[in-house]
């Protein structure tokens, strides 16, 4: 660090803890920054608290939300100051001061042991809006059972003693003294390096719009609303029931593009970009919930499922779950009959007939806007918003403010699903990181845990926890039963039930039980080890207990879930499972962690702008970077695009990028070089590379893949067969080339899901729809009496590019939807002696064929995957069934894989645009750096071991090891002997399999462990 | 056999591959009949041949393993 | 697998009792279906009985544990693909042909260790229980005895008989 340089301040402050801020906050904590998390709310977790299942996964929301909050809650580097709101911000970027007004709880943080009792003895009834108001709550109250932090809270505006003077019925029976009204709001100055703006989104709300009767009619509701009618946790208990009286509903319309798409004063003209797909979700889920037959109807203007998985998901709830999609724009609601809670909707079908349907519950699908609140914050920190009232940013820095060293994630920068909040999120953290490199660390505390309780070695005393999780699991499986059932098994010492078992306050019982009870083993019945076994280990270890006295019986994702027609024999299948589970942990021996050295250097492999990105980003935090391109050149695919849709210049950013990138001491660009064989694991990965016509050995930590995709070459419509029929830039390329070409032209035409959404590619390429009527626009600017169409199958001009669709409408542009099962016909023609194509199509709005001619025809083709087989297997990381890089989460970690320490960005993962291309290269440096920052890597210490006494030097397991994982050694006065090496075991146990001596055994999957629970699993149960 | 007989089966499933793949098919509900009881290993290259006669030997009709 | 499969097949055990199948992360509906098709079959074969098999389960794994078949398994890649300690690549055929006369030696050497923990038997009392032929017993107790795993115990007439002296 310079002398004459201020160093920059170690801390970053997050403003808003939904799930982006909560992503932000652990990938700064995680890479050695400490963190202020400031939440207006009692607890973290925002909306996605709030929601039932996800799309297009249908994980429960709250199950895969809960370990990240509890983690960002007990996490040493965050700290959360919840009842809290940024009242100015001072100073610059890198070394900010930040006041925080806090408003009083009147309960005490520290006291409160969220028994309820408050909640119990308050008089006071309040709506409860987390429910969306169709609940009550008391004015002493948690927001949700699994808040964090879990602490009651007393409602200001409702508390009687505090509106009246009089009551105080909760601090006489708080049994902890915990309540104190003597709590005043308090002002803090916080120094930070740069801050995060999270503050995400509020639900539009509808009743500013009277043709719906929301707040009139109680069976329309939002669709947030809805959201908690499904969920377990919500006012009806996850019962699928509606409001006017408790009655099943038989019949359930959603009502898309509520606030959104409109021109209405009160509402908004951008798309909000995740209502179609939230929508199939409710219908579908709903369909699950309903006992009987459930009928739903979507009535909707242009099917939006543009995003990863989301049109397989469409497909799937037309042909499979029978959810009806009408595609029709509803305009006012009605009762059936007079005094009738039933709702009427009039609708012109396609073939343009008047209809009229009697729905039991209207589902309106609101959009998503900033608020209030969210609004006036930009405006004390002066950032700048955009029309639609989003924080204004531009697509080659998404991720950054107006106001230098502030950076925004999430909803607050435009309406987005989870994913892109999250890649986002990571992206800021990445950003603020490469800020405040020089002082990395230098805030942050380490961890240190109680020692290890030695009384392992006894007596097995196991504890067991069957989780209800919520109904998820309750609801189809006896979970009391299981419970009992549990109690009778041997060295079984301890059982309980939990609501959620992954929530905070039972990780607190947890501990208390081992604690209590001596517990020396612990198991868990609930959802599944893959998402939930790190949580428990952790809480076991806080409880000093080894975190591998630890198994998992997975009686929901395998059980509840696949046997919801069969409530006894899941049971049954439950009791085996916790049996087995029971007798493996009266086995398990504590193992001691592992470390492994690291190589603090990362490979970027394809060096377009998600490349590029990445590699400036982890250079700019300190990371050697090496750079890989295929091609002689940098840049990638958006060498070939001219503008972003905004209309910002692609051409002069790229060559800007390239100019940075090579400029970069910290990264090494090698162009022309092919990876030709890769090997390792995270902390020490080795690549070989083909370049220059030698060969180059590459040592490293982490690997970012961003090798992109490219456009199909279509069979149809002509291409290849006539020089007018073009596709991608190659028309604008064109014209370009040859102005006169356009000068000549009446009319283009552009075909739309050229090789997309078909059979064998039931994908959206996502950025077809922007693209063309960009060049629609630019074509109409160019030459206003040029005859532009674009036939459609579903104009997917989703978030702020819905104003492009509309500027595109109003320039004359002509759109014309066709079905799929009826395309477009082209052939060839000539008009007046010039050649010319015909375009035959069946216009759905006027309900006949229509014939155009035009003198060109672009094609937007199918974006496809390339050459990901072979970096899929040199990494180890799995495609989907499209080709493209399956992540690890698709929800919750959308840039990661399962295998450690490599990362992917760009269209590799899925076709996007440039922003999101250039968020998510943000996001994998940022989860690089995260491995890359610390000192060495943490090693799963489950690998083989080897018994020297058995082992008679064969080297059987050497030649069968897949990961070059054990050798043997010599070994004094033995001869040879094998020896594993732990850094590079995956633990998968193929040595043990084939040892002629059975000499090896593996960690925690020890043969007597595993034949105990083989030898309970049949017998017995109930 | 008797029409309504239900058989117990052994499984062993890999944790990265065919163990995620039994809890999308959970997270999708795929419904499937409740005849298996699960034992996850690392790989499916743990499954010693001797684990399965263990299986069959302890009462289970069947022993299945998931690659 | 494929041993396994030639074990069950000599014990006389339905193939369909075992299976291996590959699902990846992605293809939770193949596993579902699987499990559908496979709990189907198993079904249909109805309830194992593993008293029944308690001779033939022991058999089995007394092959698996033998250091003479478990060496051939984790042979098999390395000599067949990478070759042997002359660089000679044993033909696939020919090395499964090895590795099955060798299970089915051991897996009679199995069988009638197990069978002798019952006491003494005869030639002809050992080959109509286990069901090989005579002319094998006796080449198999000759294996037997080598490894000293049985030796002969006295005569029943002019029939030998042997007893096991393994642990």
């Amino acid at each position: 660090m310079s002398e004459n340089k201020k160093s920059s301040t170690g801390a970053v402050m997050i403003v808003g803890g939904g799930i982006a801020g909560t992503q932000a906050a652990l990938d700064l904590a995680e890479s050695g920054f400490f963190v202020y998390v400031v939440e207006s709310s009692s607890t973290i977790g925002g909306v996605m608290a709030q929601l039932d299942k996800t799309f297009p996964t249908n994980d429960c929301s709250m199950c895969i939300l809960s370990p990240k909050l509890v983690e960002c809650g007990r996490h040493l580097n965050i700290r959360l100051m919840t009842m809290s709101e940024v009242e100015k911000v001072e100073g610059e970027a890198g070394n900010f001061v930040v006041s925080v007004r806090e408003r009083p709880r009147f309960v005490d943080a520290e006291k409160c042991v969220a028994c309820g009792i408050c909640a119990e003895k308050c008089p006071k009834k309040v709506k409860d809006l987390f429910n969306g108001g169709l609940g009550v709550r008391k004015a002493a109250y948690v927001e949700y059972p699994q808040a964090v932090p879990l602490k009651y809270v007393l409602d200001e505006q409702n508390c009687i003693y505090l509106k009246n003077g009089k009551c105080r019925a909760c601090e006489k029976f708080c049994p902890t003294g915990a309540i104190d009204f003597s709590q005043k709001e308090k002002v803090h100055q916080i120094e930070v390096g740069s801050v995060v703006l999270a503050p995400g989104f509020k639900s539009f709300d509808p009743s500013s719009m009277d043709t719906y009767g929301y707040g009139k009619y109680p069976n329309v509701v939002s669709s947030l609303e809805f959201e908690r009618i499904l969920s377990a946790s919500g006012p009806f208990e996850g019962h699928l029931e509606r409001p006017s009286d408790r009655k099943a509903p038989e019949k359930i319309a959603w009502l898309q593009c509520v606030g959104s798409r409109d021109s209405h004063p009160n509402a908004h003209g951008y798309c909000s970009g995740v209502c179609c797909m939230y929508a199939i979700k409710e219908a579908v889920i709903a369909k699950e919930h309903a006992k009987q037959g459930l009928d739903t109807a979507i009535f909707f203007m242009d099917m939006r499922t543009y995003g990863k998985d989301f049109e397989r998901y469409y497909d799937r709830a037309r042909q499979e779950a029978g959810v009806r999609f009408i595609r029709s724009r509803i305009h006012s609601i009605s009762t059936a009959a007079p005094g009738s809670d039933d709702l009427r909707i009039e609708y012109v079908d396609e073939n343009g007939t008047m209809r009229v349907e009697i729905f039991d519950m209207v589902v309106l699908s609101t959009g998503l806007e900033v608020s209030r609140d969210a609004r006036a914050l930009a405006q004390r920190l002066a950032i700048e918003l955009d029309s639609g009232g989003f924080a204004k940013t531009n697509s080659f820095s998404p991720i950054a403010a107006s106001r230098p060293g502030i950076f925004v994630c999430g909803a607050f920068s435009g309406p987005k699903d989870i994913p892109s909040s999250v890649m986002e999120a990571s992206a800021a953290s990445a950003a603020s990181a490469a800020l405040l490199a020089d002082s990395r660390n230098s805030l942050t505390r380490s961890k240190t845990y109680p020692p290890e309780d030695p009384s392992v070695h006894a007596e097995p005393r196991i504890g067991v926890f069957v989780c209800r999780c919520g109904v998820n699991i309750a609801s189809v499986v006896d979970v009391p039963g299981v419970r009992d059932y549990a109690r009778g098994l041997p060295n079984v010492a301890y059982v309980a039930e939990n609501m959620f078992t992954c929530s905070q306050d039972t990780q607190k019982l947890i501990i208390e039980a081992i604690k209590e009870h001596r517990l020396n083993r612990i198991v868990v019945a609930a959802c599944t080890p893959r998402t939930h076994e790190p949580l428990f280990q952790q809480t076991i270890r806080e409880a000093g207990l080894n975190p591998y006295l630890f198994e998992f019986a997975n009686i929901r994702d395998q059980d509840s879930w696949v046997h919801q027609g069969e409530p006894e024999k899941a049971t049954a299948k439950a009791k085996d499972l916790v049996r087995m589970a029971v007798a493996k942990a009266a086995l398990l021996e504590p193992i001691e962690k592992l470390q492994a050295p690291l190589i603090q250097t990362a490979l970027v492999i394809g060096g377009g702008v998600a490349g590029m990105n990445a590699a400036l980003n982890l250079s700019a935090q300190g990371f050697k970077t090496c750079l890989l391109e295929k091609r002689d050149e940098l840049g990638g695919h958006a060498l070939e695009v001219a503008r972003t849709w905004k209309g910002e210049d692609v051409s002069a950013y790229v060559a800007e990028l390239k100019q940075r990138v090579l400029a970069d001491a910290n990264v090494e660009v090698l162009t022309g070089a092919e990876l030709v064989e890769a090997g390792g694991f995270v902390g020490q990965f080795t690549s070989l590379v083909k370049v220059g016509g030698g060969h180059r050995e590459i040592r490293h930590g982490a690997v970012i893949l961003a090798t992109g995709a490219e456009a199909v070459e279509p069979v149809e419509y002509l291409y290849g067969q006539s020089q007018r029929v073009t596709r991608w830039h190659d028309l604008e390329k064109l014209f370009k080339k040859e102005p006169e070409l356009l000068d000549s032209a009446e009319g283009v035409a552009f075909i739309q899901c050229v090789g997309s959404r078909e059979p064998e590619r039931p994908y959206c390429s996502k950025i077809c729809c922007t693209t063309s009527i960009k060049q629609a626009i630019d074509l109409k600017e160019k030459k206003p009496d040029l005859d532009v169409y674009i036939l459609y199958r579903d104009i997917r001009s989703y978030g702020a590019r819905e104003d492009l669709y509309k500027k595109a409408r109003g320039l004359g542009v002509l759109f014309i939807r066709y079905n799929a099962d009826e395309k477009p016909v082209v052939a060839k023609t000539s008009v007046e002696g010039k050649e010319k194509l015909k375009i035959r199509v069946r216009d759905h709005v006027l309900g006949f064929p229509v014939e155009l001619t035009v003198d060109y025809l672009n094609l937007a083709t199918a974006i496809v995957p390339k050459g990901l087989d072979e970096l899929a297997r040199f990494f180890k990381v799995p495609l989907n069934q499209d080709g493209f890089f399956l992540e690890a989460h698709m929800k919750l970690r959308p840039v990661d894989f399962a295998t450690d320490g490599v990362f992917v960005a760009g269209l590799a993962h899925y076709p996007k645009p440039l922003d999101e291309s250039v968020a998510q290269a943000g996001a994998a440096a940022a989860r690089a750096a995260s491995v890359l920052s610390k000192p060495w890597v943490e090693v799963e210490p489950i690998v083989s071991i080897v018994n020297q006494e058995l082992c008679i030097g064969c080297g059987m397991c050497e030649a069968n090891c897949p990961f070059g994982a054990i050798r043997l050694q010599e070994v004094k006065g033995k001869g040879y002997r094998a020896e594993t090496i732990s850094a590079s075991c995956k633990g998968c146990g193929v040595c043990a399999a084939s040892c002629p001596q059975r000499a090896i055994d593996m960690k925690h999957f020890r043969d007597s462990q595993i034949l105990a629970a083989i030898r309970v699993g049949a017998g017995g149960g109930a | 056999m008797s029409e309504n007989f239900e058989p117990k089966a052994l499984a062993f499933l890999c944790n990265w591959c065919s163990y995620a793949g039994a809890d999308l098919a959970g997270v999708s509900r795929f419904q499937y009949p409740p005849t298996i009881r699960v034992l996850r290993t690392m790989c499916s290259g743990r499954v010693e041949p001797l684990y399965i006669t263990e299986g069959l030997k302890s009462g289970f009709d069947g022993v299945f393993v998931f690659g | 697998m494929k041993v396994i499969e030639h074990l069950l097949d000599m014990a006389k055990i339905d193939r369909g009792r075992v299976r291996l199948r590959w699902v990846s992360a992605a293809e939770g509906q193949l596993f579902a279906n699987y499990i559908k098709e496979l709990s189907g079959e198993l079904s249909e074969l109805g309830p194992f009985d593993p008293s029944r098999y308690s001779l033939q389960l022991s058999a089995i794994e007394s092959v698996l544990n033998s250091p003479r078949v478990r060496w051939l398994i984790g042979m098999d890649r390395q000599v067949t693909e990478r070759g042997n300690v002359y660089s000679r690549k044993v033909d696939a055929a020919v090395f499964e042909q090895t590795l099955r006369t060798v299970c089915e030696a051991e897996y009679q050497n199995g069988l009638i260790l197990e069978l002798l923990r019952s006491g003494p038997k005869t030639v002809r009392e050992i080959s109509e229980t286990t069901g090989i032929a005579v002319k094998d017993v006796s080449k198999r107790l000759v294996d037997v005895e080598k490894m000293g795993a049985a030796e002969l115990s006295g005569y029943e007439g002019c029939s030998p008989r042997f007893m096991r002296t393994a642990a």
